[in-house]
């Protein structure tokens, strides 16, 4: 029924259209963007994550024929980092979306159902967690880690499930009063069947939405991870590593400071529409989920 | 009232303490070795001496909680240690490039606040009407525009096509008029001082170098506080009151800024204090984009080369700015909803 509307509504259609489009190009990218033969010829188990690389001066060229997006600093093809860096923002995105949302469900259900002072002290520890800035305190943690795509999610990791957590709390104190969770109890159900059973299926849901909802705002923060140079390594394909590598050539050359825009521009433009077309979608769902708004 | 603000400062100690806990944590992830570097007093101090003696000197191989008093004794001090990238004690650097991102943000924040609320209000008003639409999908648009990506276009146009707006804090003239002796630098933010010693032109080249900037940050909260009015005043809109303030024969302009306004504003309030975070989190790319040197730049430079001496002691100094700018907020928020305090 939601999907039913999500369609209907014309605004999130166009999200979902682009989604669609960007989920075809990952699955896809072994046959859009194959390593290129003689990258091949010369190791046959080359990572296609690897950005081939064109050369070894260090400006741009423009997009031609056999470059069809060009080639951005160090002769990197825009266009192969663009298409396999729809994987990466996925991949990063699902997993810190499904581990944090994990981890905030688990702690914040049963913080909630045990309440009393025990709760009082994981919301204060949370509180704290959440007195950082996202993305200062993924720096901090990248910086005593170590740099590395995997070393920024578990830094995200660790400072994204607090807010899921707080929701969950919120739903699961609303839920714990309810009569068919007293009559559980005092038929002697045990607390984790209860838990499991009647109250998680009764709030799990929104908590689900709001954190799938959140996949745009995680990339964006991999990718400013990457483009401050703590994230991917040089060379893989990652959006916000494209976007730094335009950062030296964005003024242009002496007399056309256009010179260089499609390094900036082609990876620009897929990670705002990315990140646009989880919001397109999250806005319709809010406005479908909200009873307010419904008269 | 009182007892409002009192129980919001009995709470703060705790938090603070937990935001040190949290740095310390961090830290920990650290081989005794590394950590020296955020305990030496001056450079100097590596000569003639092996890691080994100086991990025992600082008691790195003592138990957990021993070092977390010895290390929260220099924190109270006001000793962070040294940071290596910034070539000075990380309390020096704070100290040095605190007040340019102070005048970032203040800039940022008044725009942000009077435009945002505006805007919302428009876009109430407008109902489901074309406006209203135009204003949702800026919003939208904005929102998933990354921060990163906006600075850099808009350093393209307004300064390689345009030459409007140059990056960096001033111009190399207005520089060194700054750091010569005749100009006192009161606070360290550029535009004040400048205003405060009578210079004018300094003033206009301060302002000119913190638009984009200025731009860039706050765009994001633009549409967020437009959202938020937005949807606070079609709810207030619906209110009963409002019908008794129309049926009584109030003017519209009445109704929207005395009944209407200012009872959707409170929901406003609240997300202020997540815009101050959101903002100085910003700032670390803001600044980077424009070579913009406050701490920002100061902490993106710091974790290219993996100074974790100098990033923890900033994120220290920015936990504890935060718990204080909430406390600030949580207590107008008070000021202005009487049914907060009374809970």
């Amino acid at each position: 029924m939601v999907f039913k509307k999500l369609i209907r509504n014309r605004i999130s259609l166009v999200g979902l259209v682009i989604l669609l489009g960007f989920i075809l190009i990952a699955v896809l990218a072994p046959v859009i963007a194959p390593i290129p033969d003689e990258f091949l010829a010369m190791d046959p188990n080359r990572d296609p994550y690897r950005i081939p690389r064109y050369g070894f001066s260090s400006t741009p060229r423009p997009p031609s024929p056999e470059h069809p997006m060009g080639l951005t600093e160090g002769q990197l093809d825009i266009f192969h980092g663009i298409v396999w860096g729809t994987r990466t923002a996925f991949k990063v995105g699902l997993i810190v979306v499904s581990v944090s949302c994990s981890i905030g469900i688990v702690i914040g259900s049963i913080s909630a159902y045990i309440g009393g002072k025990f709760d009082e002290i994981i919301m204060r520890f949370v509180d704290v967690f959440m007195s950082f800035p996202f993305l200062i305190a993924a720096i901090v943690i990248t910086s005593v880690l170590g740099k590395g795509l995997g070393n920024v999610m578990i830094a995200m990791i660790m400072f994204r499930w607090t807010g899921y957590a707080r929701l969950i709390r919120g739903n699961v104190l609303q839920v714990k009063q309810d009569e068919y969770v007293m009559a559980a109890r005092a038929a002697g159900v045990s607390h984790i069947k209860i838990l499991l059973r009647h109250i998680l299926p009764n709030t799990i849901f929104p908590v689900i939405i709001q954190a799938s909802m959140n996949m745009g705002s995680i990339v964006v923060t991999a990718s400013s991870l990457s483009f401050l140079g703590l994230g991917a390594q040089e060379g893989y394909a990652d959006w916000g590593q494209m976007i730094s590598y335009a950062r030296n050539w964005i003024l242009g050359a002496p007399g056309n400071p256009m010179a260089y825009w499609y390094t900036v521009v082609y990876p620009g433009l897929a990670i705002v529409l990315f990140v646009l077309s989880w919001n397109l979608i999250g806005d319709a769902f809010r406005d479908i989920m909200d009873p307010k708004l419904q008269a | 009232m009182l007892t409002y603000i009192t129980r919001r400062l009995l709470f703060l100690p705790i938090v603070l303490i937990g935001v040190t806990l949290l740095i310390f944590f961090a830290m920990s992830f650290l081989t005794p070795a590394q950590l020296v570097s955020a305990y030496i007093k001056s450079p100097e101090e590596l000569k003639n001496q092996s890691i080994q003696e100086l991990v025992g000197r600082y008691g790195l191989d003592q138990p957990v909680w021993k070092r977390y008093f010895s290390w929260m004794k220099n924190v109270l001090k006001g000793d962070l240690g040294y940071s290596v990238s910034a070539n000075m004690y990380v309390t020096e650097a704070i100290a040095k490039r605190f007040p340019a991102t102070l005048e970032l943000a203040l800039f940022a924040v008044i725009p942000v606040i009077c435009g945002g609320i505006w805007l919302g209000t428009i876009s109430a008003k407008n109902h489901n009407r074309p406006l209203d639409h135009a204003s949702r999908i800026f919003a939208i648009v904005g929102w998933s525009l990354p921060d990163f990506v906006f600075g850099l276009i808009i350093l393209l146009i307004f300064y390689g096509l345009l030459s409007w707006f140059p990056p960096g804090r001033l111009s190399v003239w207005a520089d060194s008029v700054v750091l010569s002796g005749s100009f006192v630098q009161y606070t360290g933010m550029n535009t004040v001082d400048a205003l405060l010693n009578g210079r004018f032109d300094i003033f206009l080249d301060a302002l000119r170098h913190l638009v984009a900037p200025t731009i860039t940050l706050a765009y994001l909260w633009w549409a967020y506080i437009l959202r938020i009015t937005r949807s606070s005043m079609l709810d207030i809109l619906g209110k009963d009151y409002v019908r008794t303030a129309r049926a009584k024969g109030l003017t519209e302009k009445l109704v929207i800024n005395r009944h209407v306004r200012r009872n959707a504003l409170i929901p406003v309030v609240t997300v202020v204090g997540g815009m101050v975070l959101g903002l100085l989190g910003g700032v670390v790319i803001v600044e980077t984009v424009f070579d913009y040197k406050g701490i920002g730049l100061l902490i993106a430079k710091g974790a290219e080369r993996m100074d974790y001496t100098l990033i923890l002691g900033t994120s220290l100094f920015y936990g504890v700015l935060l718990v204080m700018t909430n406390l600030i907020v949580d207590i107008l928020y008070a000021v202005i909803d009487p049914r907060v305090r009374l809970e």
